[in-house]
């Protein structure tokens, strides 16, 4: 597959992206933006591309580069490129995103070994809609709640870090996202023990 | 109670009986009312508005009539229908007014009927920063405002019909006069007793909950493991217990976090454990004798700090819906429903939000959960849903923005605001709330300062007064697990642990231990927030020495055995009881507690978890139609 060049202003891509091997599928919700091409030949190549690579497709476990798993440091100085720290509550941090065309806040909460447990993404307003549809594919996705209340959940594997999570995205539109989540399960958290 | 226009002709036998098509009735109705407005107009306050100057003694009045009908609060009244309008200005600045007061009062002559009055500053959209809504019987009601706090300019009186039928106006009077200089409260404090589970019941009893079921008149708690039936023997003094074990069949499966909620007005009680993604959850209509299984709460994510809680379900009246354009939201199906009246709400938390689900069917099934406010909004742990008899629903949370917070639904569940408790400060136990029959909200919470604070609000949140720290006649320095109820609108209980000793009682406990001796205290207003009685119910028996730490599971072993509240409820007489985890029970440690020369650390404490109920024994319970029955022990 030809190998497109993802726009690095674009958070939505995922830093493993930005290392080279950004995939030719919004595998990280993202939006390509293919510079060295020609126009209309990048549109039918996206055009292609979506349609041939939707099938099958799970949502990745990260968002904005922000991994399950990865480590408090690690994800810290993710935090810093991407935006700022606004909040913390119980261990939970809430960070504003600087120049995010999609999304204006990413919270993010830790498991008792200091890993990423989860992410949530809120979707900015006034931004770049996200369609549930560039998360994963929907025909894989549990669908709940009803228009205004939707709600699609993955549920999918890890091979790399052996680890099962979800990926949530909830929204009022019957399009776009007003928010999307990922998260690991079968780790020991606060949560998990008598609260 | 009179009937509404709508329902004068909806109930009409000659219209009941015309075969014609609903959606046609509906035609019918409507003409028939407009008919009967044009014919006989709806009187506004005569004179409409007025002027008052800083003088004591100025005053203007009016007169109102032609308003009748019944509301369940402010919220669902319609203006010139069921609810009238009077603008007062004042003139001036509001250092004009040192010393005087602005003084409004609505009277009117059938005892039986029952008139409330709001005052909005500016109009009616403004915050509501006084209110008078006693029941009946009673001819008046009337509030006091100082200028010099809530400014000068428009005022707007908002008269609104609790209930009152046709024939019976009202007169009005907006004076300044100087103020009155008692705020004590005034009467006889409430006496409490109090009952420990039997051995062997209620042994691991961290986080209680408790209901009081109006139709039986048992109680029911439940703590980690045990879901208990209490009944009380009253026809000996003071009354003696009965405890029975009634867990439901998942009650004593090892989950999460033990929840319980009575509806006082079905009898139904819903248990709960929180079980990863959902709850293990059944429901009683017989005080535990059977249970039905459900589906256990409606969110696939929120793992955590469950809350369950109903009450009516929020529907527009008939003069709402006489009203152009109707100002409500109509309840829509959105799940199965029976004959059950009543909404039950499930809440939880996770991943950076908090969602809360409706169930139409009493518990059994949930819709998919709605999101009630992200941490961006508020802290991710809240406090219990309360549901106000107009079906509003509130939900508090101890820090959303730096101040505590209410979040509030007016549409069953569907949406929701953030409202900020303005003059408060955030604290570490999850706040609570109380709703009077009127839709007065009483928000409980432990402030900054640690100590036991309560404020009001007559407008579901928009606006705050009557913060009061209550701990004050004990000189409480730190307290935790703050817990309210409120039964007519003007009257609440506020339970809260406290101790007079200063330092870091809620902590982690990790240098010095904290040394200090806690008891229950029990607060009680009979006048709206203004005053309160504050009582020390478990005296000579303190509920645990040393620290009580509310950093949840990052708490170190032995400073969290009470785990993270108690819980309050009012029965159908308006007898208050609270139900609570005593951490102090062998007579060694309640002889250390009660030594003021010892220590009184962790150290020194039982780390028990033993449940224990407080019943109201003494006093004027919640309710005043049964203040001519005094409580007996």
């Amino acid at each position: 597959m030809t190998r497109l060049h993802c726009d690095p202003d674009d958070s939505l891509f995922s830093r493993a992206a930005h290392r080279g091997n950004c995939p030719a599928f919004l595998s990280t919700k993202g939006i390509f933006v293919a510079k060295k091409m020609t126009r209309s030949a990048s549109l039918v190549f996206l055009v292609l591309s979506l349609t041939a690579s939707a099938v099958g497709k799970q949502p990745a476990p990260e968002i904005l580069g922000l991994r399950l798993g990865m480590s408090y440091s690690r994800a810290y100085a993710r935090l810093n490129e991407i935006g700022q720290f606004k909040s913390e509550d119980e261990g939970q941090q809430v960070w504003t995103l600087s120049h995010d065309k999609h999304y204006q806040y990413v919270i993010i909460g830790f498991d008792r070994d200091r890993t990423v447990r989860y992410v949530t993404v809120l979707a900015r307003p006034d931004g770049q809609p996200v369609n549930y549809a560039d998360v994963g594919n929907l025909a894989d996705a549990t669908r709940s709640g009803a228009e205004g209340n939707l709600r699609y959940t993955w549920k999918a594997n890890d091979k790399k870090g052996h680890f099962e999570y979800l990926a949530i995205a909830k929204g009022k539109d019957p399009r776009h996202l007003n928010r999307y989540a990922v998260k690991r399960l079968g780790v020991t958290t606060d949560e998990d023990e008598r609260d | 109670m009179c009937p509404t226009i709508l329902e004068l002709f909806s109930s009409s036998a000659a219209l009941s009986n015309l075969k014609l098509p609903a959606n046609l009735k509906l035609r019918v109705t409507f003409f028939l009312a407009l008919s009967f407005a044009l014919v006989f107009p709806a009187f506004a306050s005569t004179p409409p508005s007025g002027t008052l100057t800083p003088a004591n003694g100025s005053s203007i009045t009016w007169s109102g009539g032609g308003i009748a009908g019944a509301t369940t609060d402010e919220t669902t009244c319609v203006d010139g229908t069921d609810c009238d309008l009077f603008t007062v200005t004042l003139t001036g600045s509001p250092s004009n007014y040192q010393g005087l007061v602005l003084a409004i009062s609505v009277a009117h002559s059938v005892s039986l009927n029952d008139y409330d009055i709001y005052v909005h500053k500016g109009t009616l959209s403004g915050p509501v920063i006084a209110s008078a809504t006693a029941g009946a019987p009673e001819t008046s009601e009337s509030v006091v405002i100082d200028p010099t706090l809530s400014g000068t300019g428009v005022y707007t009186v908002h008269i609104v019909d609790s209930a009152v039928a046709p024939g019976d106006p009202y007169s009005g009077v907006a004076r300044i006069t100087t103020p009155a200089t008692d705020s004590q409260a005034r009467g006889t404090a409430p006496t409490y007793a109090n009952y420990q589970s039997p051995p062997g019941l209620g042994d691991g009893s961290g986080e209680p909950s408790i209901g009081a079921n109006f139709n039986s008149g048992r109680i029911m708690t439940q703590a980690v493991f045990d879901t208990l039936q209490v009944s009380f023997n009253t026809s000996t003094s003071p009354a003696t217990p009965t405890w029975l074990l009634k867990n439901g069949p998942n009650t004593t499966i090892t989950t999460l976090d033990p929840i319980l909620f009575t509806d006082s007005q079905t009898g139904r009680t819903v248990v709960s454990q929180l079980f990863g993604t959902t709850s293990l959850s059944a429901f009683t209509d017989n005080d535990g004798a059977t249970y039905t299984v459900s589906q256990g709460g409606g969110i696939a994510s929120g793992i955590d700090h469950q809350t369950i809680g109903g009450g009516p379900f929020r529907l527009c009246t008939a003069n709402q819906l006489l009203a152009t354009p109707v100002p409500c939201a109509q309840l829509a199906a959105r799940g199965p429903i029976t004959q059950y009246p009543h909404a039950v709400y499930y809440a939880s938390q996770d991943i950076g939000d908090a969602e809360m689900a409706l169930s139409q069917d009493g518990g059994l099934t949930y819709e998919a959960a709605h999101p009630m406010y992200t941490l961006v909004d508020c802290g991710g742990l809240h406090g219990h849903i309360k549901v106000a008899k107009s079906g509003i629903i509130y939900v508090p949370n101890k820090n959303c923005g730096g101040v505590q917070g209410l979040i509030v639904s007016m549409d069953n569940g569907l949406t929701f605001a953030v409202q900020p408790v303005t003059g408060s400060t955030p604290g570490t136990s999850d706040p609570s709330v109380g709703i009077g029959a009127k839709g007065r909200v009483y928000f409980g919470y432990i402030g900054g300062d640690g100590h036991p604070h309560i404020s009001v609000s007559d407008d579901q949140g928009r606006s705050w007064r009557h913060d009061l720290d209550v701990g004050v006649p004990f000189a409480i320095h730190n307290a935790a697990f703050p817990e309210v109820a409120a039964g007519d609108n003007d009257r609440a209980s506020y339970f809260f642990l406290g101790t007079p000793s200063a330092g870091n009682a809620t902590g982690a406990d990790t240098g010095t231990p904290f040394d200090g001796v806690w008891h229950g205290y029990i607060a009680t207003t009979y006048d709206g927030g203004r005053s309160w009685f504050t009582v020390d119910a478990t005296p000579g028996d303190p509920v645990q020495l040393g620290v009580i730490c509310t950093q949840g599971t990052t708490c170190p072993n032995g400073t969290r055995n009470l785990l993270d509240f108690n819980d309050i409820t009012v029965d159908k007489d308006g007898r208050v009881f609270t139900a609570y985890t005593d951490g102090c029970v062998t007579a060694a440690c309640i002889a250390k507690g009660n030594n003021a020369a010892g220590t009184h650390t962790r150290l020194d404490n039982d780390q028990a978890t033993k449940a224990t109920i407080i019943r109201q024994s003494t006093g004027r319970g919640l309710f005043k139609s049964y203040d001519s029955t005094p409580l007996r022990p």
